[in-house]
């Protein structure tokens, strides 16, 4: 009898496996953002409102004083979009739209888009005061790694 | 020699040779994009192009025929001098065929000063020429990948009014403030005026007033709210505003004052399919003199506008809007308006509607088509609205539609 149950858990088991395998096979990819910057900014984390100020340009300085240079992905790209809704709580649009208001009105300046993620690592780890974010912090050196407080 | 010259050199030409320099410089930009490796210095620009078509109405050109007078293109370039100051400064050719005098025009040019700052707290001034960022539109007005529509809400952003409406020469303020338990807080104040050309006055108080109008006070303020973590936004906004006209020795019109006074409140809200955006303003319209000495008009006028769209996929959206504009609240229907010109002037050029639908596709990040169908009411908000025009406007009712395609970068 046991043994028939045991058999039945692992029929279940199984299938929810198989099931799992197919779901995560057909949905967009995941990626696990960690937040980066220059090491001049010092800075070991960061709150959701201190990040989404800093992306939505309302906050321009670190707390040493050094201006922030912010890096992002072309919107499109997904792990971008992933940073927006999962880090920032704001979709890709929003971002778009107060950037264009100021880049294109004066009254302020867009983060600069690079092409890859490669591009990013390398241009926060060059520039003072960068910030921008990967997805595998296994191949990123020689920069500061802010933990983000919900 | 020189005048010889200066006949050769029509503006017209001049126009297309501004238009033609824009677009290389747009051009070069984008090739030499990933060159600029400068953080202190940002170049972006776009260039658009349309179709267009009103039929029933002067609202695009005067023989009601196919028009490709729906061009858009525009350079911006910002540096960063320092810590401190920054300047910045945006040119752009716009030809929107009688909607607004066709030509270039700078933008926006101003040195920013960051006065104060720390978390939560943003303070910045701004002189020199500084574009109007009250209200909900006005700062992207020009922009086609960043306004709703190709021809954006007109009870508001009348295109007549488009060249004194959009900014000024003068100063601004944006206080910035934002933190968990009140969210975002935005102060905007801004005081200047606009030099308004001969062309651009032609649009505003028509060709048969041979004066000249001056600009002379411009002060407008906003402040806008959004809640923590909320995507509602909120915003509300008041301008007071004076223009003089002085005739010349023989002309058509007498020497007059116009006032006027504008105040809008908005709300936005911006979830992840579903947009929705409404302003809703007061206006005071006051003219004495111009129609002749001792004439005195004061009006209320009223309108708003609610706008929805919905992203059907991921690079596809629809929108539609439903705008109401009455140019004295105490005429809606536009009879005393009627009446008092002894039937010159008919009733529906007393208020403008309009009903939209459109549609946005996204070929990339940077490349769009916009299309629209509007269903238009009235001659309110046909130009110049201090001269009526019934014989090219007799239709109370008449369409536009428009296809623009737009670049950015």
């Amino acid at each position: 009898m046991s043994f028939n149950v045991n058999y039945k858990d692992e029929i279940i088991k199984a299938i929810f496996f198989k099931i799992a395998v197919v779901i995560l096979l057909f949905s967009p990819q995941v990626y696990a953002i960690n937040i980066i910057s220059n090491i001049t900014a010092d800075t070991a984390s960061l709150s959701v409102t201190q990040l989404r100020r800093i992306y939505s340009m309302r906050q321009l300085h670190w707390q040493n004083g050094t201006p922030i240079v912010v890096y992002v992905l072309a919107s499109n790209n997904p792990l971008h979009q992933q940073f927006c809704k999962q880090q920032l709580r704001l979709f890709p649009y929003q971002l778009d739209r107060i950037w264009n208001k100021l880049t294109f009105s004066g009254y302020g300046v867009a983060p600069i888009e690079v092409a890859t993620q490669q591009e990013l690592i390398k241009a926060v780890k060059l520039t003072k005061g960068a910030i921008g974010y990967v997805d595998n912090l296994s191949e990123v050196k020689d920069v500061n790694v802010i933990k983000i407080d919900d | 020699m020189l005048t010889s010259l200066k006949l050769m050199i029509r503006p017209s030409h001049v126009s297309y040779c501004f238009v033609i320099v824009l677009c290389h410089l747009c051009l070069a930009f984008t090739l030499s994009a990933s060159e600029v490796n400068n953080k202190s210095l940002q170049v972006h620009g776009f260039v658009a192009q349309g179709v267009i078509d009103a039929s029933g109405s002067n609202y695009i050109n005067d023989d009601e025929n196919l028009s490709f007078e729906l061009t858009e293109v525009g350079i911006n370039a910002s540096y960063q001098l320092n810590d401190t100051f920054r300047i910045a400064g945006q040119a752009v050719y716009l030809n929107g065929g009688n909607r607004y005098h066709a030509g270039p025009r700078v933008d926006y040019l101003l040195l920013e000063w960051d006065a104060f700052h720390n978390d939560l707290w943003q303070a910045s001034f701004y002189f020199g020429r500084v574009k109007n960022n009250h209200w909900l539109h006005s700062s992207t007005r020009d922009i086609p990948f960043a306004r709703p529509s190709i021809i954006i809400p007109q009870v508001v952003y009348f295109d007549g009014f488009r060249d004194i409406a959009v900014g000024g020469d003068g100063a601004a303020v944006k206080l910035r403030y934002s933190d968990d338990a009140i969210g975002e807080i935005d102060f905007n104040f801004s005081r200047g005026e606009s030099s308004i050309s001969d062309d651009q006055a032609d649009v505003v108080i028509g060709k048969l007033a041979l004066g000249t109008i001056d600009h002379d006070l411009d002060a407008q303020a906003s402040i806008y709210w959004r809640p923590p973590y909320s995507q509602w936004r909120f915003g509300i906004s008041a301008l007071d505003s004076s223009f003089t006209y002085d005739r010349v020795e023989i002309d058509n019109f007498f020497d007059g004052d116009f006032i006027f006074q504008f105040y809008t409140a908005n709300a936005i809200y911006e979830g992840e399919f579903w947009q929705f955006s409404a302003e809703i303003f007061q206006e005071r319209f006051v003219t004495s003199g111009f129609y002749f000495p001792g004439f005195h008009r004061d009006e209320i006028g009223q309108g708003y506008y609610v706008q929805a769209s919905y992203q059907l996929q991921k690079d596809f959206s629809l929108m539609t809007r439903y705008e109401r504009f009455y140019a004295n609240k105490d005429d809606r229907n536009g009879a005393k308006l009627s009446q008092s010109t002894g039937g010159l002037v008919p009733s529906y050029f007393g208020f403008h509607h309009d009903t939209m639908i459109g549609l946005s596709y996204d070929f990339s990040s940077n490349f769009r088509v916009n299309a629209e169908y509007h269903w238009m009411e009235g001659g309110a908000r046909l130009s110049p609205i201090v001269q009526p025009n019934p014989i090219a406007n007799d239709s109370k009712n008449w369409q536009v539609w428009a296809i623009q395609f737009m670049y950015w970068f």
